[in-house]
């Protein structure tokens, strides 16, 4: 049975005007599509804004006239402002989100050739990531001819000719997008939750907001989109300025904050301004701020409740009004008990706290930020690179699975597609690159063996006291259960994995409580292990 | 089953309707291979489909490869049904060529039927309604056959939206049709439709048709289309001779100018008046199949059309008779009845 042939468009509210009886004479590009004798199209959903209304119905009528076998369904899709990316780009999304593909029995086209540019653009990033799993169609006027039907075209956007069309159009898309979640691709309810909230935030508080998580959770690239935010609302004039307190030290700290006056100390031979100068009217990102010496940490505290300042050598105090995010991956109370990190500033930045999960904790969005990634590959190479289906089912297997620890996070993801897509010239990931990616991620997570690591771990869980009281003998073994313990989401996961071979025989009976008695020999109980599990 | 090379001589899409016209009359199934081979758009068209449908309707076929685009096609076809059908041939496609793939079976039905085609009743590339009325329809009337025309709207392309309606009573005695000599020429008459486009183009179409015809002015009419569905202009000529009725035509477009489509027109139609031919270059090319349908025939004509050599090869693979003197007289046998 040939496939049913389904086109998408929007209502071009311009270009299928026209109510006189002369409208016949134009090119009208969504009637176009059933004016071809050598092109059936069994159904035509068409999406048109309030506005249109009365236009759509008539170039219903007039589809009616010319190709009686073509059913024409009408969807009102009415984003506020069809100039703006964010709105567009998710009033489609939600389209195709909610319509129900029966590819088995219908192939798609995306009639891209009516709507305004960006929705074009919104379009063709949907049909290439598949949102849309649809081949473009464009129409045109006829070259040379006078004749309305004009000529049609359809693109298939896995041809590589079109790659530097789509790097072009990611590009102006990102650039345009302004949203927080825009730039961040979740599936995870609970993510997506504290994406809004940040946003809410972000765009009605002035106050400091404190990002925490482990490394490479995407903090710097979340401090940049409440930035983008905050400039697209204007709320923000200045630039975005972001250190990491980590590479700073002495007495260089004090003058890349608060800058310094020339001949402030050896190696001044001019004024610098410094960083918190710098962001004035923009935003500063402080990442790893626990790492934050104590006397730069009195000058900052200073400098966001007065907005004033004194750069090293300088006689007179300077202003800057900026807007503060801190990130950090550590847990600042314990630096404030240990007398390494200052209450005062702890309760003023701490006013928001928005902890950013880590990647194993919302597996669901290892797959829409594979699709992320290889996109902004494309964008920094100008080559898009795509997966076979079996290496995309291999690849996103082994990162759902229980062995991916993803322990740099995101930053494990971008640079495990950056080395397959690298290693695919022809631009396309075939099982064996993504078979080599997963030995190379899984030696890279290997729980290492070595005395040290062994002491570690059971020194971290049990105090360092208690564990060089246990044989060797012992501690090796312990090291490993513990080792198997924190990757594990609950103890029974953890009993499935450490008792899996007696499982096969059917010889254990309670994984979990043969876990949690054996972990009770040596004092530890399961809460010890993972502090954070319910 | 009879195999055909679509890709012979010329007129792919004609050698589909003979092939389904004279295979639903005989009971004999076909498989057209390389369907309008070579052209740049090769397959079946939409125009195609619907022949193809509407045949396949009537005749209870069986049909593989009737998509858009196939190459080939094998068409089984079962009992023909007389009846009310209709059929709307999209992209204002030509109704007339619905009917030529249709009506042949329906003249041999066991009882009247009511055929409704919409689409395109003007069109480029296919005759206009006036010469089904007034050059065929009296041809087959002669051979017996009750049949009335209609035109209900008129279609042009592209917005198409017109309607044909066709009533036809078999006979069961049909008559041989002879149409040798043309006899003088009675009447002569100029008709220019516009169908919501300005009268100018007609005043100037006729204008230069009555010059280059040698016609009086009250000879020259212009119709303007009733209820129009889209723009549109065609140009017809008929010429009644003491034997036989002739209808010529040319469609205007945009960017055409109406002089050049009269003038055009024109030399159609002094090629036939100077030709010592009964029926001119198309209607020879028509009568074909229609009269191999009913009692066969013969008539006069000039030199034959490729499109003319083609569709006869086509009727001889249906085991008609027929075959084309020097002196430009065509005889075409009666297919035995099934």
């Amino acid at each position: 049975m040939t496939p049913k042939r389904v086109i998408f468009g929007l209502l071009g509210t311009t270009l299928d005007t026209g109510k006189s009886l002369n409208r016949w004479e134009r090119w009208r590009p969504t009637v176009s599509l059933a004016q071809h004798d050598d092109f059936a199209v069994d159904r035509l959903e068409l999406l048109y804004p309030r506005m249109g209304t009365s236009l759509a119905k008539l170039v219903r009528e007039d589809i009616a006239q010319i190709s009686p076998n073509t059913e024409v369904r009408l969807h009102l899709v009415d984003p506020r402002d069809p100039w703006d990316f964010e709105e567009v780009f998710t009033a489609l999304h939600d389209f195709a989100s909610a319509y129900t593909f029966d590819q088995e029995n219908e192939e798609y086209l995306l009639h891209i050739t009516t709507g305004t540019h960006v929705a074009q653009i919104c379009l063709f990033l949907l049909a290439e990531t598949k949102r849309f799993p649809a081949k473009l169609i464009q129409t045109s006027p006829a070259f040379k001819t006078n004749d309305p039907a004009g000529e049609y075209r359809i693109i298939d956007l896995d041809l590589s000719k079109y790659n530097s069309i789509a790097a072009r159009f990611q590009r102006e898309f990102s650039d345009n997008i302004t949203g927080l979640k825009s730039g961040i691709a979740t599936r995870n309810p609970a993510f997506n939750a504290l994406i809004e909230e940040l946003e809410h935030v972000a765009a009605n508080s002035v106050d400091p907001i404190l990002l925490t998580g482990p490394t490479g959770a995407g903090k710097s690239h979340l401090a940049r989109r409440i930035y983008e935010l905050k400039k697209h609302r204007r709320q923000v004039e200045g630039p975005f300025v972001e250190i990491n307190c980590a590479t700073l030290r002495g007495d260089t700290a004090m003058s890349t904050l608060f800058g310094h006056k020339k001949g402030a100390f050896t190696g001044a031979a001019a004024d610098r301004p410094g960083l918190l100068r710098s962001a004035h009217t923009g935003v500063l990102f402080l990442d790893e701020i626990g790492e934050l010496g104590l006397d730069e940490q009195a000058m900052l505290l200073r400098a966001l409740e007065e907005k004033r300042f004194l750069p090293l050598g300088a006689d007179e105090e300077i202003t800057s009004d900026f807007r503060l995010i801190v990130g950090t991956n550590r847990e600042l109370l314990h630096h404030v008990a240990e007398g390494r990190f200052r209450d005062d500033l702890l309760a003023r930045i701490n006013l928001w706290t928005f902890r950013l999960p880590a990647l194993k904790d919302r597996r669901e969005d290892i797959e829409p930020n594979l699709d992320y990634e290889l996109v902004q590959f494309a964008k920094r190479t100008g080559r898009t690179v795509r997966f076979s289906t079996e290496a995309r089912q291999r690849y996103l297997a082994f990162a759902n699975s229980n062995e991916a620890q993803w322990t740099g996070n995101f930053r494990d993801l971008a640079a495990s597609v950056t080395r397959m897509a690298t290693l695919s010239p022809a631009g396309r990931i075939t099982e064996p690159v993504s078979e080599a990616e997963i030995l190379r991620l899984r030696s890279a997570w290997k729980t290492p063996t070595d005395k040290h690591s062994t002491i570690d771990i059971c020194g971290r869980i049990m105090g360092e006291a208690r564990a060089s009281e246990l044989d060797r003998f012992d501690r090796v073994q312990l090291a490993d259960v513990l080792s198997v313990c924190q990757r594990s989401r609950s103890i029974s996961e953890a009993g499935r994995e450490l008792f899996s071979e007696s499982r096969k025989k059917k010889t254990s009976g309670n994984d979990a409580d043969r876990l949690r008695k054996y972990l009770a020999r040596f004092g530890i109980t399961w809460a010890d292990v993972k502090p954070t599990a319910e | 089953m009879i195999l055909i090379d679509g890709s012979q001589g010329e007129g792919g899409g004609q050698i589909l309707r003979t092939a389904l016209a004279l295979s639903m009359v005989t009971g004999r199934a076909f498989r057209l291979t390389k369907i309008r081979a070579g052209r740049q758009k090769p397959g079946l068209m939409r125009q195609h489909l619907t022949c193809v449908q509407a045949a396949a309707q009537i005749s209870s076929a069986q049909v593989i490869g009737a998509v858009v685009g196939s190459g080939e096609i094998t068409f089984t076809p079962g009992a023909i049904r007389a009846g009310e059908y209709h059929f709307a041939i999209g992209t204002a496609g030509g109704t007339m060529l619905v009917l030529q793939a249709v009506l042949p079976a329906l003249l041999r039905a066991g009882g009247p039927s009511v055929v409704v085609v919409d689409g395109g009743t003007h069109n480029k590339a296919a005759p206009p309604f006036e010469f089904f009325e007034r050059a065929l329809v009296p041809v087959l009337q002669r051979a017996g056959v009750h049949i009335e025309a209609q035109l209900d709207r008129h279609g042009f392309y592209p917005a198409g939206g017109g309607r044909l309606v066709v009533k036809v009573t078999p006979t069961t005695e049909a008559r041989s049709v002879e149409l040798l000599r043309r006899g003088a020429i009675v009447e002569m008459r100029a008709r220019s439709i516009v169908s919501r486009l300005p009268r100018g183009i007609a005043v100037r179409e006729l204008e230069v048709l009555c010059e280059r015809l040698g016609l009086s002015e009250d000879r020259a009419e212009i119709v303007d289309v009733p209820s129009p569905k889209g723009p549109g202009n065609a140009l017809v000529v008929e010429v009644r001779s003491e034997q036989v009725g002739e209808v010529f035509s040319a469609i205007g477009e945009v960017g055409k100018p109406a002089e050049q489509v009269a003038s055009e027109l024109a030399r159609d139609v002094r090629a036939y008046v100077d030709a010592p031919g009964a029926v001119g270059t198309y209607m020879a090319d028509q009568l074909m199949v229609p009269l191999a349908v009913l009692g066969g025939g013969a008539y006069t004509t000039g030199p034959l059309s490729e499109h003319a050599k083609t569709n006869m090869q086509m009727v001889k693979l249906f085991g008609v008779n027929v075959r084309a003197d020097e002196d430009g007289t065509v005889r075409v046998g009666a297919l035995p009845v099934s």
